[in-house]
């Protein structure tokens, strides 16, 4: 029977996956492009988030910051994907037993799904990101909160994969 | 009192022996609020050199954008050397001999020189030259950039 850990096994013995795993400089390359573009997509997030609750740029609509930054943000997770796939190629077996890894990705799928509800559902509702106001509306002000706080729970068990390797 | 003797007075003290004989956890706390602070940091510098390159808000002018976001470059900081402080503390020797945190210490300094005496400075003006505005991006932001390389090169070296 193939097991999920079978699959993680075969993707790491792929010559990619060694080659990455037995580079003395890929892999920290690899993780410090992460970090950077993490810092740029996740970040810019933030900075987003916290226009939308009200506590930054609060002079400048928020349609305006979402919008300026969108471009930026998705070109840092691009890099972000490219660069946790080769990480995760050369050390599939080894994070999928890590609860943070898969905690991690739970709520990278839950920050996903609030970024699509503000964006089809409240961002939709009338005056929800009027550029008149400095304040924007209780739900908006939620969703950016939402944000920061899923986004930041991400950050934490992406550093903590390597300090809780297994589930006991 | 020579290099030497001053880590072992670090690593003697009591906040050392707290830090290096406590929970591993502890130290991932450590390390969470020193990516957390770095990702602030490096949001907020990007967010007023993509302004000083004109790319983004220019409805607005500089200092309306860079203003409060040079006050999160600074929080971020802060928050990143707090953090980095107290991991030395726990285990100095094992940091101030890995040739990677030397480069890294090296890199911070620039990166900070940069930050006060020229970024700073572009980015609290109204109209900045453009190629001014552009060096001191490129420079600020490869510094940092070579920085936090540096820092995640530290566990390998």
């Amino acid at each position: 029977m193939t097991t999920i850990a079978d699959i993680a096994n075969a993707i790491e013995a792929t010559p990619i996956g060694t080659a990455i795993a037995e580079s003395r400089y890929a892999f920290p390359i690899i993780e410090g492009t992460h970090l950077i573009a993490l810092s740029v997509s996740v970040g810019l997030i933030f900075l987003t988030d916290l226009r939308l609750m009200g506590l930054f740029l609060r002079q400048i609509p928020a349609a305006s910051v979402i919008h300026g930054l969108r471009p930026y943000v998705l070109c840092g997770f691009a890099l972000v994907f490219i660069s946790g796939g080769l990480l995760f190629w050369a050390e599939a077996a080894e994070v999928i037993a890590s609860p943070a890894w898969v905690f991690k990705f739970a709520f990278i799928g839950l920050a996903g799904l609030n970024a699509a509800y503000f964006e089809f559902v409240i961002s939709r509702r009338p005056g929800a990101l009027s550029p008149e106001r400095a304040i924007l509306p209780r739900g908006v002000k939620f969703a950016g909160l939402a944000s920061l706080a899923i986004w930041t729970l991400v950050i934490i068990c992406g550093r903590l994969i390597a300090y809780l390797p297994h589930w006991s | 009192m020579t290099t030497a003797d001053f880590l072992t007075l670090i690593q003697t003290s009591a906040l050392s022996h707290v830090i290096s004989k406590s929970n591993h956890l502890l130290i991932a706390g450590f390390q969470v609020f020193h990516v957390m602070g770095f990702v602030l940091l490096l949001a907020a510098l990007v967010l007023i050199s993509l302004r000083l390159l004109g790319l983004i808000l220019t409805q607005q002018t500089v200092p309306e954008v860079a203003d409060q976001a040079l006050r999160l470059v600074w929080s971020g900081l802060a928050l990143a050397v707090g953090s980095g402080v107290l991991m030395f503390i726990g285990s100095p020797k094992h940091y101030f001999y890995n040739p990677a945190f030397e480069v890294k210490m090296v890199l911070l300094l620039a990166a900070i020189l940069v930050q006060a005496l020229l970024f700073r400075k572009v980015a609290h003006s109204e109209h900045p030259n453009p190629w001014l505005a552009r060096a001191s991006v490129a420079l600020s932001l490869g510094f940092w950039f070579a920085v936090s390389m540096a820092g995640r090169a530290i566990g390998f070296v």
